[in-house]
């Protein structure tokens, strides 16, 4: 991620990642968490607009594709919620280690797809699940392994 | 293009683009990276940037027409990605616990991707 390169010094800091006083009241917790949780609802806002733009009539080349989902509300919606997240994010790299917030963002699996059931209906079988699982677990693994590196 | 051709080259775009970006704001003498213009002109940086364009506009495509509970989870494919080219272009060192993560990963995605 791009994000190492705008902490490096107070001075170049943008707002969010500054100790501004609405911005001390947000622990850690709160902003990797936020950030989380706005990256999993920008991802469903994005597939309820795909699939808005898939019962309307479809243009045909590719690009007339993305054009075509770009302009369904949800998408430009869904992004900027991301958006936001990745923000908070930053918010949120700044105060803790890398190492050890990067793996909830694996959480992210899980969140999207039970939202996924709840909100599309999406079969989330059983193998579907193991999968997501061990996922999550790897990525944990991968960040236990890289405690010896600079955070 | 089919769903799964624009899913599968959105994954390896966005990895791609992860180590392209690393690529552009590492020099070589370990210095701070200048930020602003000279960013921009890097070559690397534009890559990223080209990568991070095509491959959010191939995820759209692909989710138009995929189980989002089933592509979601299978962008994790992208950490053993990043670690290979960056083993290959950055030759970053992997420890052994690193490649016992990516290989546990990767079991993960496999299973998720015979669960279709």
């Amino acid at each position: 991620m791009a994000v190492d390169a705008i902490t490096e010094t107070p001075a170049a800091r943008p707002a969010f990642a500054r100790d501004t006083p609405a911005m001390r009241r947000l622990s850690w917790q709160g902003a990797a968490f936020g950030a989380i949780a706005l990256a999993a609802c920008g991802h469903l806002l994005i597939k309820q607009g795909l699939l808005a733009a898939a019962h309307s009539a479809s243009p045909a080349t590719p690009m007339q594709n993305i054009f075509h989902y770009l302009i369904q509300p949800a998408v430009p919606a869904g992004l900027c919620i991301y958006g936001v997240g990745t923000l908070l994010w930053i918010r949120a790299v700044s105060r803790h280690n890398i190492s050890f917030l990067y793996p909830l963002t694996a959480l992210n699996y899980v969140i999207v797809s039970i939202g996924a059931k709840l909100l599309f209906h999406e079969t989330l079988s059983f193998g579907r699940c193991i999968g997501i699982t061990v996922v999550v677990l790897g990525v944990a693994l991968l960040q236990l392994s890289a405690r010896g590196d600079q955070s | 293009m089919t769903a799964s051709v624009a899913l599968w080259s959105s994954i390896v775009l966005g990895a791609c683009a992860q180590v392209f970006l690393k690529r552009g704001v590492t020099r070589p003498d370990g210095r701070e990276p200048a930020l602003g213009i000279a960013l921009v002109r890097s070559p690397w940086v534009l890559a990223w940037a080209a990568c991070f364009v095509a491959a959010t506009g191939l995820w759209l495509v692909a989710l138009s027409r995929i189980e989002i509970s089933y592509a979601f989870p299978l962008l994790s494919i992208g950490y053993p990605i990043v670690a290979v080219l960056s083993l290959a272009v950055l030759k970053e060192r992997i420890a052994l616990s690193r490649w016992i993560a990516i290989l546990v990963i990767t079991i993960g995605v496999a299973i998720i991707w015979r669960s279709a």
